[in-house]
């Protein structure tokens, strides 16, 4: 092999895909998607309600009127509060109805049934259209709490009370490089992150150098690069080209975030809030380290495999549908990454993390949310790059045997016999 | 002949499927000629270029390319222009050929000059930064001819390198090939324009069904032939020239015809028979040509999509 011919070709991909339309739109769309997602989103969780119209319905416990002060005070959602409605205990089931059909008629959106207990002084009862909402219910269960609260106790003692209230409990992990504080909502935006860039660019560049090799048989050009160079020289050096778009597009994108950080957000006078966000925290020299391996062998993996479909295929349509089973493992290992961060040592976890389809994504959820023995990292990685290499040379020699073999796509059996012969 | 053959091919068979497509050829090629292999389509001509190329694998024999027996080797030396062609269609011109030689393994910076040059040569010059798709046929072709020898192959394989080419292309490329062997290079034409191979080459390998049917020096051929064309000039009736006593095979163009003779026949035989039956305007005694030799061999000249054959139907 020479490299001389296979920087060539990695050369020629790398220009054409960095030129082509879909390397310009990714580049955009990406940070434009997180960017609606990062405004959006937030937007979305702050309950999307414009008025939240409410009545408690008090049947006998003296803290409605309270309660709904408290409501009405409350800012972070816009209540409407009905005033209070004080009914026997006996007639609450009769009531209920006049209310339940006033939700139904939209007259209001919910009511809250409050019933006398001897052990909590007041039981709530929330009836509404809309349950769903945890940010509403919470809110509610939390202000039917604090005007209980404040109803038995007064002073210093409710103040502890509150105090011990919102202390509540803090989770940091140990690790053996230290202890970290709230490493979780980092570990898993890091690693949805990381599935994320990989899922796009390698299906994007992936996808496209798949369409390439397909052209490129289609138009008999292999015949004049198969005569110079040989069959792996090709495969590596186009996975080589793709590689380096993709580790192009993602220093772009690195290169927006900087930018971001540094530049826009100051100067959009968010400085103090910045301030307050540890970056060191959030960027830490690990996690880096594990996502660049991570990003780099899984491109480089999900790369080949795409390039063995691109052999096989003889057309456009036969190589999108041979395209599925080779997305398939990146959706798989995306979907394994949500069970392992909850589990990350559990048995299962340690199998997903190795099996070496899904180790880009699953051995970096594991790592980000806990420390595994390092062999086991160790082994991801050197499974990885092991399946890595015996694609391309199986990629090599079905590539080789098929690379002017027209008509159908050769079955599996075929291929198997292919990669003998030409072996 | 040579001591060193340019390519030599031994007992080289393959097959696809159930179909046999080269049957224990040999072929030697001696160096610094222009090499003929011709063969009506599907003879197994380009299966046995790409053999020779180390493209397919073979099933068994042996070859020998510029003295290596695996073509692979000595890749780099090589050029080749294949019947299929094909270029980037968005690539630009000159960075498209400076790309196809440095998989022949020049330096790109050598590459790209030697690419400059050759477009300046080929009156491409102001194509140079044009996209690929935006050229003719024509224009294409010689690009594909010139990435065949940017490199300065010692052996050169053209797979029918004058399909589609006008007249003055065709006169540029016949010239550009003479150039190439003048400068010591090999020149492998695999073609079906007799033409061509009788004003180009220096020895031919006829190729039939796979197998080599007639190979050596042109001039060599055509001596062992002898004599044995009569060349006429006649007026007549349509069909006076069946059946003449002496003669295996006729091909009747109308007005002018070739008369092959049998063996030992004295052309005066003939050419009193003709006077019976038609007024000769001109009759000529002469050694067969290419195309005489190529159709007492295989039979026939392959129809409509061969750009060299004339579809001639052969009374035999």
């Amino acid at each position: 092999m020479k490299a001389a011919k296979i920087l060539s070709i990695a050369r020629r991909e790398y220009i054409a895909r960095v030129r082509s339309k879909g390397f310009l739109i990714t580049t955009l769309m990406v940070p434009a998607m997180m960017g609606i997602y990062a405004v959006v989103f937030p937007a979305m969780t702050r309950a999307d309600v414009d008025v939240l119209r409410i009545t408690v319905v008090d049947a006998g416990t003296g803290v409605g009127d309270a309660l709904a002060t408290r409501l009405a005070d409350t800012r972070s959602l816009p209540f409407e509060i009905q005033p209070t409605q004080t009914v026997d205990e006996a007639d609450v089931d009769s009531i209920r109805q006049e209310f339940s059909d006033a939700v139904r008629n939209d007259e209001i959106d919910g009511y809250i049934v409050l019933t006398p207990n001897v052990d909590t002084l007041a039981l709530g009862q929330y009836y509404a259209r809309e349950t769903g909402n945890l940010i509403i219910t919470e809110t509610l269960e939390s202000a039917i709490e604090t005007t209980i609260l404040e109803n038995w106790f007064a002073g210093d003692e409710l103040a502890r009370i509150r105090a011990v209230q919102r202390a509540g409990m803090e989770t940091i992990t140990v690790s053996a490089s230290g202890e970290e504080r709230g490493g979780f909502l980092v570990a898993y935006a890091s690693t949805m992150i990381l599935g994320m860039l990989l899922y796009i660019t390698v299906l994007m560049h992936g996808q496209q150098m798949s369409i390439a090799i397909v052209e490129e048989k289609n138009s008999r050009l292999v015949e004049l690069i198969i005569g110079a160079v040989t069959a792996s020289e090709y495969m590596l050096g186009k996975i080589l080209g793709v590689l380096g778009t993709g580790l192009t597009q993602l220093g772009i994108w690195m290169g927006m975030v900087a930018i971001t950080i540094l530049g826009v957000l100051p100067a959009l006078a968010m400085g103090a809030a910045v301030a307050e966000l540890d970056l060191g925290n959030v960027l830490d020299v690990r996690t880096l380290a594990y996502f660049s391996v991570f990003f780099f062998l899984g491109y480089l993996m999900y790369a080949t495999i795409f390039a063995a479909v691109g052999a096989t295929c003889d057309n456009i349509q036969e190589m999108q549908q041979a395209m599925f089973p080779a997305v398939m493992p990146v959706i798989m290992a995306f979907m394994s990454t949500l069970y392992i961060m909850t589990n990350p040592n559990s048995f299962a976890s340690q199998v997903l993390s190795l099996f070496p389809l899904f180790t880009p994504l699953t051995m970096f959820a594991r790592v980000n949310v806990s420390e595994p023995p390092l062999w086991e990292v160790w082994l991801g990685i050197l499974l990885l790059v092991g399946t890595s290499a015996l694609t391309i040379w199986g990629a090599a020699k079905v590539f080789r045997a098929t690379i002017l073999f027209h008509g159908k796509r050769p079955s599996f059996r075929e291929l198997v016999r292919m990669v003998r012969a030409a072996s | 002949m040579t001591a060193q053959l340019a390519l030599k091919c031994s007992g080289l068979t393959k097959s696809f499927g159930e179909k046999l497509a080269v049957d224990a050829l040999d072929l030697e090629v001696g160096s610094r000629q222009v090499f003929g292999l011709l063969g009506p389509n599907g003879s197994g001509k380009t299966t046995t270029i790409r053999m020779s190329l180390g493209i397919y694998a073979r099933d068994s024999g042996s070859v020998e390319t510029l003295g290596n027996p695996d073509p692979l080797e000595v890749r780099d030396r090589l050029g080749y222009l294949p019947e299929d062609r094909g270029l980037y269609p968005k690539m630009k011109v000159v960075e498209q050929l400076a790309f196809l030689g440095t998989i022949r393994g020049l330096p790109l910076r050598e590459s790209k000059k030697r690419a400059a040059a050759w477009l300046e040569r080929l009156g491409l010059a102001d194509r140079a930064k044009a996209e690929t798709n935006e050229l003719s046929k024509g224009m294409q072709q010689k690009i594909q001819f010139a990435a065949a020898v940017l490199h300065d192959p010692e052996l050169i394989v053209l797979d029918e390198p004058f399909t589609g080419l006008d007249p003055i292309n065709t006169r540029l490329l016949k010239e550009l090939i003479l150039e190439q062997r003048d400068k010591g290079a090999t020149v492998v034409l695999s073609t079906h324009r007799m033409d061509q191979v009788e004003q180009m080459c220096e020895s031919i390998c006829l190729i039939h069904e796979g197998r080599s049917v007639l190979s050596g020096v042109l001039s060599d051929i055509k001596t062992s032939y002898g004599e044995s064309t009569i060349n006429l000039e006649y007026d007549g009736e349509a069909g006076s020239l069946r059946d003449l006593a002496g003669v295996r095979e006729v091909r009747d163009s109308g007005r002018t015809a070739s008369l092959l003779l049998d063996e030992g026949e004295a052309s005066q035989d003939v050419l009193r028979q003709l006077v019976d039956r038609v007024r000769v305007r001109s009759f000529e005694l002469a050694e067969p040509s290419v195309e005489d030799i190529f159709l007492d061999k295989v039979g026939y000249i392959a129809p409509a999509d061969s750009a060299g054959g004339n579809g001639e139907e052969v009374v035999r």
